[in-house]
């Protein structure tokens, strides 16, 4: 790869995550923007590009161009601005870009936002990707999911009471962010007796549907020394697709294995120096693939990890002190994005009750879509305090 | 939201009409057992269902050629939706993952025929046409499930 410069995250923000009824896709856009413009210590003018990620307004509230909207509420206007859909990985691939921007030497400050409105009426699903054969058929998201955590439990023994675990500890964690849309703890039992929604997950396996806003200040390293001390810098961003291999295993995701081992790589890091993780828990069973998928355990030993407490606040590796998907809540467009705003977070010392002490490394893992079984699009960040 | 349930356009109300172009016959002729179509590189010899225009491992065009599926399977992964599908289909149903050894393929499909737990993996299935919702114009949409196989 050719030699890039090195790009930091100098400005964080984002809206409480949940039901945002009465706000618009730009109200809460322009929150998260100017306090991560706040936070920075810039002013709107500095910025010189921006990226929005959003996956669902062009289906859902028939809007296009959420970008140019949300950024003009902040008084951004006449420079690049980019609408990125990645589907979950929407946020995610936006922040890709931006960091390539700087990265590549085209921009020195450019602003990053994800943004959703996602709450259904009680009772409906997202029906996306509606011209998909499997979704004519039938298909719904929690079932791809659910088939894939049959075949887990099939091949691994990974159990129902590890996966309701990985939701028990997710809303732990989530309790204790002020930003999360779920501020409540559930026992194992209440994870398992919740409605069934696609054996084996049922009601607390799976992510709520949200509205919400996270937003970034990305700035070369130059700009990074004047404005603010207490710049983290983007150690890796890695973007892969699926390969569609259709008779792929599906207990794991080769493109999560193969974007984490381009992260560590490019980051000269690995699992072993991860202080803080976040990861797409949209389903209980997600979150046991990924420790496996980024390395933090051998394949099929994610329940063991869950077991031994390791991923808690106070464990070896905390994955999702922000509550996760599950309790934080998961505006599609938005997630990929406050991902980064927890680990930046984090890595300052400001994640307040929930602070993983001393955590100097972070990673965000986010994964967009499905497609012949496989994923779309998956996102690896690492980030690293100086 | 997107219209859901379009299928592919009819020209009068209240027929039936397949869920998508290409998939299999229908209606079936008297005599034809349902059956899958997708198609093969005539160079790598790989199969694809849906069919696909170009081969993306040896990326030459006009080099495809139709092929049935078997109709027999063997489910991979399944299932049970607890939840009605925004399509229409009613709740319990069954789906997963259909392996089909002899054409090396895993096929996307419903199931129907038996208590929808009751596809495990491993349990051997065969292909049939059947009705999966409307549409819009009020056509019954027809896909292919898979049902056990008997006897």
């Amino acid at each position: 790869m050719r030699k890039m410069r090195d790009v930091y995250i100098i400005g964080a923000g984002m809206t409480q995550f949940g039901k945002h009824l009465e706000r618009s896709l730009r109200d809460l856009g322009r929150e998260a923007c100017l306090l991560a413009i706040q936070d920075a210590g810039i002013r709107p003018k500095e910025v010189e590009a921006g990226y929005c990620g959003n996956a669902l307004a062009p289906a859902i509230q028939g809007e296009t161009g959420v970008g140019q909207n949300v950024f003009w509420e902040v008084g951004i206007s006449r420079i690049p601005i980019v609408n990125v859909e990645n589907a979950c990985a929407s946020g995610s691939t936006a922040l890709r870009e931006g960091w390539m921007a700087v990265a590549g030497g085209f921009y020195d400050v450019v602003m990053v936002i994800g943004v959703e409105k996602a709450v259904m009426p009680k009772g409906t699903m997202l029906n996306v990707g509606a011209s998909e054969l499997e979704t004519k058929l039938g298909e719904v998201f929690p079932g791809y999911f659910a088939t894939i955590a049959q075949k887990h439990m099939e091949r691994y023994g990974t159990t129902r009471e590890q996966m309701a675990q990985v939701s028990v500890k997710n809303h732990v964690h989530g309790a204790l962010n002020p930003y999360a849309q779920f501020q409540k703890k559930f026992t194992v039992e209440e994870v398992l007796n919740s409605p069934m929604i696609a054996d084996p997950l049922t009601l607390y396996s799976c992510c709520p549907n949200s509205d919400g806003a996270a937003a970034l200040v990305l700035c070369s390293k130059e700009k990074a020394k004047k404005v603010n001390g207490r710049a983290i810098r983007i150690a890796a961003s890695v973007l892969a697709t699926g390969t569609y291999d259709n008779q792929r295993d599906i207990t794991n995701w080769e493109v999560e294995i193969r974007a984490a081992q381009q992260a560590y790589k490019m980051a000269s890091l690995g699992p072993r120096d991860l202080d803080v993780v976040e990861v797409h828990d949209a389903f209980t069973i997600c979150e046991i693939l990924h420790y496996e998928g980024l390395g933090l355990c051998p394949l099929g030993e994610g329940g063991r990890l869950i077991d031994e407490k390791a991923t808690e606040l106070g464990g070896r590796i905390p994955i999702n002190p922000s509550g996760g998907l599950l309790s934080k809540g998961h505006p599609v467009g938005a997630s990929g994005v406050a991902q980064v705003v927890e680990i930046v977070w984090h890595l300052r010392g400001e994640a307040g009750e929930r602070q993983v002490q001393g955590a100097r490394v972070g990673l965000a893992d986010m994964m967009g879509g499905n497609k012949e079984g496989d994923t779309r699009a998956c996102t690896v960040h690492i980030l690293v305090k100086e | 939201m997107p219209d859901s349930a379009k299928a592919t356009p009819s020209t009068k109300t209240g027929s039936e009409v397949p869920v998508q172009s290409g998939l299999f016959n229908y209606p079936l002729t008297d005599g034809e057992t349902p059956a899958l179509k997708g198609n093969r590189c005539t160079q790598c010899g790989k199969s694809f269902f849906p069919k696909r225009a170009i081969c993306p491992e040896c990326f030459v065009s006009g080099q495809m050629e139709e092929i049935e599926l078997e109709r027999q399977g063997v489910v991979y992964a399944s299932t049970v939706v607890r939840v009605s599908s925004p399509t229409g289909i009613k709740a319990p149903y069954a789906y997963g993952y259909v392996d089909l050894p002899a054409n090396q393929l895993r096929v996307f499909a419903l199931f129907t025929g038996a208590d929808p737990g009751s596809f495990v993996p491993g349990r051997k299935v065969e292909v049939v046409l059947e009705p999966i919702g409307k549409d819009t114009e009020g056509n019954t949409v027809v896909g292919y499930k898979y049902k056990p196989v008997t006897g």
